[in-house]
C-alpha cells in the first residue's frame, strides 16, 4: 500500500463524505421500486466503487477510517439510525434491515470459527435454528424474561454444538466439513419428523416484551407512528454492537493471536506450546453462541420458526457471506450480507432468476477477486503502530 | 357548520373535477393494488403458477371492463411452499398499505403460518387452495376467508366411498407437513367410523426420494389400498416405486395429487388411481367453460391446474367487493365476512362465521386413459374396468 | 422375517448403495488429483439425467423407438456430454483458482451447483416439475416368494459393478491410470516425470463427471422420475460417503456408499422408531464414525507433511 508511506494521518473528510453518500445510496436503493431504477442504482454503485478505487479515493477513505476506528464505528451506528429513522413506517424495509443485521450477527459467529480459528462450520443455519426454537419453546411455555431467552438461545446453540466437539476436534479440513454437513442435514430432518417441535410446520414464537413494553405494537409518539419493527431494530442494533465489540476485542487480543497461529499452522502452534484444543473449543462454542442469539432474535422478529428456514442450503448462504466478505474481516461481513440479502429482494423483475444470478455473481467474484470484497487487513501489533 | 360547508365545497369541487375528466375521452381511473401469494417455485409450482395466471386473468378481465371503477394492479409474491418464506411474502403484501386485499396460498403449511400476519396488518385475504381446516377454523380472525373446501369433507367422502367399494385394509403414507398430517388424521378417523382397518402409517419428509424401504414393509403387510396424503412430487415417486417392488395395492390419493403434473409424472402407472377433491372439475363448474375459454384466450404458458378456478373465483370476489365498498381494507373485510350466496364460477359462495365457504360438494376422481375423470363418468363406475384389487 | 423380504431389502439397499458409490467415487477422484472438493458434483449428476431424458425425447421424436438402441444412445450421449462438461468446469472454474484457499474452490463449485440446478429448473421445459423418466430396460420380473426380482434392476447392478471395476482397472492397469495416480500422489514429481498435469486433471474430471452422469441415468431408470433438486442431497450423501470411506481411496468411496445405503435401510426397517428418522440415524452414525476414525474408515496412507 503506497499511501501507507504518508506520515500524517489521512484527512477524514473524504471518509465522511463517503459515509454520507453511502447512507444516501442505501436509502435510495431501499426506497426505489421500479426495476429500471434499481438496476440503474446498482450500476451507478458499481461504477462509483470502480471509479473511486481507481482514483485512489476509496483506499484513502478506507485508510483514514482504519486510523480513526472509533469514528468509523460512530459513523456506522449513526448511519444505521438514519436509515432506520428514514424508513420508520415502512414495515417491509425494516424487516429487511433486521434480516441483514441478524445475518451479520450470525456470520460474526461463523467468522470467529473459521475466519479466526479455522474451524469449518457448515451447520450455521442449524445453530441459528436452535436459537429460534429455544425462543419458541421458552417464550410459549415459560415465564422466562425475553432478555434471558435470547441468551438461552445462544447457550442452547453452544450446548448442542458441543455434541459435535469430539468429531470436530479430531478431524481436519474436508473431514471436519463432513461432520457439520451431516449435522446440518440431520438437524433439518429431525425437526421435520419431530412432532413435539411442530414438525415441518414449525412453531409460533411470541413477540418480545420488555418491562411491560410489547414489541409487536407500533410505537406512537404524539402524531408520529413508528413501525413495531423499530423496537426490534434498536434491540438488535444494541446486541450487534456488543457482539461486534466482543469479536473485535478478541481479534485484537492475545486470544486472537493464538487463533491466528493455530489456523495458519496447527503443528507449529503446538510446537510453541499453544493449547490447540482449548482455542478451537472456545472459538466453536462462542461462534455458535452468537449464531444462536441471532437465531433467537430472528425467531422473535418473524414470529415463526420452521425447519425449512434452517436447511443445508441456508447454511451454505451463511458460509458464502463470510467468504464473499473476505474471510476474517468483520466489515466485509456487513457489506456481503447487505449484498446477499438486499439485492435479490430488490430485483423482483428477475424474481425466478435471482438465485441463478446471485450464484453466477459469486462465481465471478471468486474468479476475479478470490480474496473476497474486503480482505482482512494485516494485523497491527501495537496500538498506534502503523506499517511504515 | 363550517366544516360541513367546507366538505360540501370539496365534494362539489371534486364532482366538477370528475365530470370534467370523465368528459374527456380518457378517463383516468384510480389505481388499486390487490395481491396474490402462492408457490411459484419448487415442487408444486405448477399449481401456484396456474393459480397466479387465473388470478391475473380475473384482474385483466376486470381492467378491460369499461364499467369497472378502478384500475387494478396485481402484486404477486412467491411463498415457495415454505412457511418461513410465506411469512415474509405475506408481510410484504400486507405491509404495503396500497394493497387492499389478496388471494393467498396453495400450501396449507404456509397458509396456517401466515394467518397471524394478515391479522396483524389487517389485510383481508381469501385463501384459494389450501385445505387444512385450521386455517379458517383454528382462529377467530376476521381477515381470513376461504373459497375452497377443507380436507375434512374430502376425507369423509373418501373413507365412505372406498369402504363401499369393498376395500378393507389400508396402509397410510403421508408427508409430515400439516397437509399430510391433517389428511392422515381425518382419513384415519373417518375410516374407523366406516369399519376399515389401517395396518401401518408412515410419515415421510416432503423431499424424500426413496420409498423402497417403506413400500417393502407395506408389501409385507399386504393392504388392499395405499392411502397417500401428500402433494404431487412424492406421490409420483411412491407410485413409481410401488411398481418396482411389485406392490399391487390400489393407490388412493388426496386433492394434492389432482393435477396434470401428476398424470404426466406417473405416466401409464397413473391408470386407475383414485383421488378426491372439493368442488367440481373446472369444466363442469357453473362458469367453468367461460373460465377455460378466457384462460385459453390469454395464452398463458401453463394450464390453470386443479385450483386455478378457485384462484379466479377468490380474486373475482375480492374485485367485486372492492368495486362495491371502495379500496378500504376495513370495509372490504366487513363486506367479505358477510358474503352470502354470491355467484361465482365455482358455484355459490357463502362464508360461515369463520370465513369458510360452506360448499360441501366433493368430487371423486379416477385416472382413466391419462385424464382425471369424474368417477361417475368413468368406465370404472360402469364396471367396464376394474380398480386394483377391486372385488 | 421372511427370507423373500430380506432379499428385497437387500436388493433395495444394493441399488441405493450403487448410486451413492458411483457419486462418491467421483468425489474421491477429484480430491485425489487436485485436493479439492467439487461440490457441484451432485448437480452435474442432475444435468446428466436431464441430458439423458432430452436425448430420449429427441430419439422418440426422430422415430427411433427400439429400446436397446435408445438406451445405448441415451447412455453414450449423456456420458459424453457430461464428461465434456466436467472437463470444461475443471478448465474454467477449478484450475484457475487453484492457488486460492481450498474453501474458495468449495464455494465456487457450490455456486456452480446452484447455477446448474437453477438452470435446469428454469430452462428445461417445465423443469420445476418432476419429470417422468422412461423405463428403457426390460421390466420382466421374477417372483421368488415375496421377492420381486426385476430384470432392469439386475442389469443396472451389473452395469454399476462393471463401471466401478472398469474405473478401478483404468486407474491401476493403464498408463493413463498411472499418470492419474502419479498426479494424485505428488504433482511436482509427476510434472518432472513428463506427465501433462493439466491434461490429466481434465481427464480425471471428465471421468468423474461421466460416472456422475451414469449414476444420474441409473437414478432415473430406477426411480422413473427425475427432478431438478435431486442432485443436492445425492451430492451431500456422496460426499459424506467418500469422506467416511476415506478420501482419495476408491475402495473407501464404495464402502462409504454402501454403508450409507445400509444405514438408511436399517434405519427405516429394523429400528423401533418411525421410518422418517432413517436419515437422522444414518447421519448420526456418520458423525459418530468421524469421531472414531477422523480420517475415514480406510485411512490415507500418506502421513502429514510438516
Amino acid at each position: 500500500m503506497n499511501s501507507g508511506e504518508k506520515q500524517t494521518p489521512a484527512t477524514l473528510w473524504p471518509a465522511l463524505a463517503g459515509t454520507a453518500l453511502t447512507i444516501v445510496y442505501v436509502i435510495l436503493l431501499l426506497k426505489v421500486e421500479s426495476q429500471t431504477e434499481v438496476i440503474g442504482l446498482l450500476v451507478v454503485g458499481a461504477l462509483a466503487i470502480l471509479a473511486t478505487s481507481w482514483s485512489g479515493h476509496l483506499a484513502r477513505a478506507g485508510q483514514a477510517l482504519t486510523h480513526h476506528e472509533s469514528i468509523l464505528h460512530l459513523l456506522v451506528i449513526f448511519g444505521a439510525l438514519v436509515i432506520i429513522g428514514f424508513f420508520r413506517e415502512d414495515h417491509f424495509t425494516l424487516l429487511l434491515l433486521t434480516t441483514v443485521m441478524l445475518y451479520v450477527l450470525a456470520t460474526l459467529g461463523l467468522n470467529l470459527q473459521f475466519g479466526y480459528a479455522g474451524v469449518l462450520n457448515f451447520a450455521g443455519a442449524s445453530f441459528f435454528g436452535i436459537g429460534g426454537y429455544t425462543a419458541a419453546v421458552l417464550g410459549a411455555h415459560t415465564p422466562v424474561p425475553d432478555l434471558l431467552i435470547i441468551l438461552a438461545g445462544g447457550v442452547m446453540a453452544a450446548l448442542i454444538g458441543s455434541i459435535l466437539l469430539l468429531p470436530v476436534l479430531r478431524t481436519r479440513g474436508h473431514y471436519a466439513a463432513v461432520v457439520t454437513i451431516a449435522f446440518a442435514l440431520l438437524f433439518k430432518v429431525f425437526l421435520e419428523v419431530n412432532d413435539i417441535l411442530g414438525g415441518p410446520q414449525g412453531l409460533q414464537v411470541p413477540g418480545m416484551e420488555m418491562f411491560g413494553w410489547k414489541f409487536n405494537n407500533n410505537i406512537e409518539i404524539g402524531a408520529l407512528e413508528l413501525s413495531f419493527y423499530v423496537n426490534y431494530l434498536i434491540v438488535i442494533l444494541l446486541v450487534l454492537i456488543a457482539a461486534f465489540a466482543l469479536v473485535r476485542r478478541l481479534e485484537r487480543s492475545w486470544v486472537g493471536l493464538n487463533l491466528d497461529a493455530l489456523r495458519l499452522d496447527e503443528t507449529a502452534a503446538t510446537c510453541f506450546g499453544l493449547n490447540i484444543v482449548r482455542w478451537k473449543v472456545t472459538a466453536f462454542l462462542l461462534g455458535n453462541f452468537l449464531i444462536g442469539i441471532a437465531g433467537a432474535l430472528s425467531g422473535m422478529v418473524i414470529g415463526f420458526v420452521a425447519p425449512t428456514s434452517f436447511t443445508f442450503a441456508d447454511s451454505l448462504i451463511l458460509v458464502s457471506i463470510v467468504l464473499l466478505g473476505g474471510i476474517g474481516n468483520v466489515w466485509g461481513l456487513v457489506l456481503a450480507t447487505a449484498i446477499v440479502v438486499i439485492i435479490p429482494e430488490k430485483l423482483q423483475a428477475i424474481q425466478e432468476y435471482r438465485f441463478l444470478l446471485y450464484a453466477a455473481m459469486v462465481m465471478l467474484m471468486l474468479l476475479f477477486r478470490p480474496e473476497g470484497l474486503l480482505p482482512r487487513p494485516v494485523r497491527h501489533y501495537f496500538p498506534g503502530w502503523r506499517p511504515k | 357548520m363550517k366544516r360541513v360547508s367546507l366538505l360540501a365545497a370539496l365534494a362539489f369541487g371534486a364532482t366538477i373535477a370528475l365530470s370534467a375528466s370523465s368528459s374527456d375521452t380518457v378517463f383516468a381511473k384510480d389505481k388499486v393494488k390487490v395481491g396474490f401469494v402462492g408457490p411459484l417455485t419448487g415442487g408444486v409450482s405448477a399449481n401456484g403458477i396456474g393459480g397466479r395466471n387465473s388470478a391475473d386473468l380475473a384482474v385483466r378481465l376486470r381492467n378491460k371492463d369499461p364499467k369497472a371503477k378502478y384500475e387494478y394492479e396485481l402484486i404477486v409474491q412467491d411463498d415457495e411452499c415454505k412457511p418461513n418464506i410465506g411469512v415474509q411474502a405475506a408481510t410484504k403484501v400486507a405491509a404495503d398499505k396500497k394493497v387492499v386485499a389478496a388471494a393467498t396460498h396453495y400450501c396449507s403449511a404456509v397458509a396456517i403460518a401466515t394467518v397471524d400476519t394478515y391479522h396483524k396488518f389487517g389485510l383481508p385475504v381469501v385463501v384459494w387452495g389450501a385445505v387444512l381446516p385450521a386455517i379458517t377454523y383454528g382462529n377467530d380472525y376476521k381477515e381470513v376467508h376461504r373459497v375452497n373446501g377443507t380436507m375434512i369433507n374430502q376425507n369423509q367422502t373418501a373413507a365412505k366411498f372406498m369402504r363401499d367399494l369393498g376395500y378393507k385394509t389400508w396402509a397410510v403414507i403421508h408427508d409430515t407437513t400439516d397437509y399430510g398430517k391433517g389428511h392422515n388424521k381425518f382419513f384415519s378417523e373417518n375410516l374407523k367410523k366406516n369399519g376399515g382397518e389401517i395396518l401401518a402409517t408412515f410419515g415421510v419428509t416432503a423431499d424424500q426420494q426413496d420409498f423402497t424401504a417403506e413400500l417393502t414393509k407395506i408389501k409385507e403387510l399386504n393392504p388392499d389400498v395405499i392411502y397417500f396424503g401428500g402433494l404431487t412430487p412424492i406421490g409420483v415417486r411412491v407410485r413409481a416405486q410401488m411398481d418396482k417392488l411389485g406392490v399391487d395395492s390400489l393407490f388412493q390419493g388426496t386433492s394434492g395429487i389432482v393435477s396434470d403434473a401428476f398424470i404426466k409424472g406417473a405416466g401409464d402407472l397413473g391408470e386407475g388411481i383414485v383421488a378426491f377433491r372439493e368442488g367440481a372439475p373446472t369444466a363442469k363448474l357453473p362458469g367453468g367453460k367461460f373460465f377455460l375459454e378466457k384462460y385459453g384466450a390469454e395464452k398463458y404458458d401453463n394450464p390453470p391446474e386443479a385450483y386455478g378456478a378457485f384462484a379466479f373465483a377468490a380474486m373475482n370476489l375480492i374485485l367485486d367487493t372492492i368495486e362495491k365498498e371502495g379500496p378500504d381494507r376495513k370495509k372490504v373485510r366487513a363486506a367479505l365476512n358477510g358474503t352470502k350466496g354470491r355467484d361465482s364460477i365455482v358455484g355459490e359462495i357463502s362464508f360461515d362465521d369463520h370465513g369458510q365457504n360452506t360448499v360441501a360438494l366433493i368430487t371423486k376422481y379416477v385416472i382413466q386413459d391419462g385424464k382425471w375423470t369424474v368417477w361417475e363418468d368413468s368406465e370404472y363406475a360402469s364396471g367396464k374396468r376394474k380398480l386394483a384389487r377391486q372385488k | 422375517m421372511d427370507i423373500g423380504f430380506l432379499a428385497q431389502y437387500l436388493m433395495n439397499g444394493l441399488m441405493l448403495g450403487m448410486i451413492y458409490a458411483l457419486v462418491a467415487v467421483g468425489f474421491t477422484l477429484f480430491f485425489g488429483v487436485l485436493d479439492v472438493i467439487k461440490f457441484s458434483h451432485g448437480d452435474v449428476l442432475t444435468v446428466g439425467a436431464f441430458a439423458g431424458l432430452a436425448t430420449f425425447l429427441g430419439l422418440e421424436a426422430a422415430g427411433i423407438s427400439h429400446p436397446a438402441i435408445q438406451i445405448l444412445i441415451v447412455v453414450i450421449v449423456s456420458i459424453v456430454l457430461i464428461a465434456a462438461l466436467g472437463a470444461v468446469i475443471a478448465r474454467t472454474i477449478v484450475l484457475p483458482i487453484r492457488s486460492a484457499p481450498p474453501l474458495n474452490t468449495l464455494l465456487i463449485t457450490l455456486m456452480l451447483g446452484t447455477v446448474l440446478r437453477e438452470a435446469v429448473r428454469l430452462f428445461y421445459p417445465q423443469g420445476a416439475n418432476p419429470q417422468p423418466f422412461p423405463a428403457l430396460l426390460p421390466t420382466n420380473s421374477l417372483t421368488l416368494g415375496n421377492f420381486n426380482l426385476r430384470l432392469d434392476n439386475v442389469i443396472m447392478l451389473v452395469a454399476g459393478v462393471a463401471v466401478i471395476v472398469g474405473t478401478q482397472l483404468l486407474l491401476n492397469r493403464t498408463k493413463l491410470g498411472l499418470a492419474i495416480r502419479a498426479v494424485a500422489q505428488d504433482e511436482e514429481t509427476a510434472r518432472t516425470m513428463g506427465v501433462n498435469f493439466t491434461l490429466i486433471v481434465l481427464i480425471t474430471f471428465a471421468l468423474g463427471s461421466g460416472l456422475a452422469a451414469f449414476a444420474g441415468l441409473m437414478n432415473g431408470l430406477y426411480y422413473n422420475e427425475i427432478n431438478f433438486g435431486m442432485g443436492l442431497l445425492l451430492g451431500a450423501i456422496g460426499f459424506s460417503s467418500a469422506i467416511v470411506g476415506g478420501l482419495g481411496n476408491i475402495y473407501g468411496a464404495i464402502l462409504g456408499g454402501f454403508l450409507f445405503a445400509g444405514l438408511q435401510t436399517i434405519g427405516a426397517v429394523a429400528l423401533p422408531f418411525a421410518s422418517a428418522y432413517k436419515d437422522v440415524f444414518a447421519f448420526g452414525v456418520i458423525i459418530a464414525i468421524m469421531a472414531w476414525r477422523p480420517t475415514g474408515l480406510i485411512q490415507e496412507k500418506i502421513s502429514e507433511r510438516v
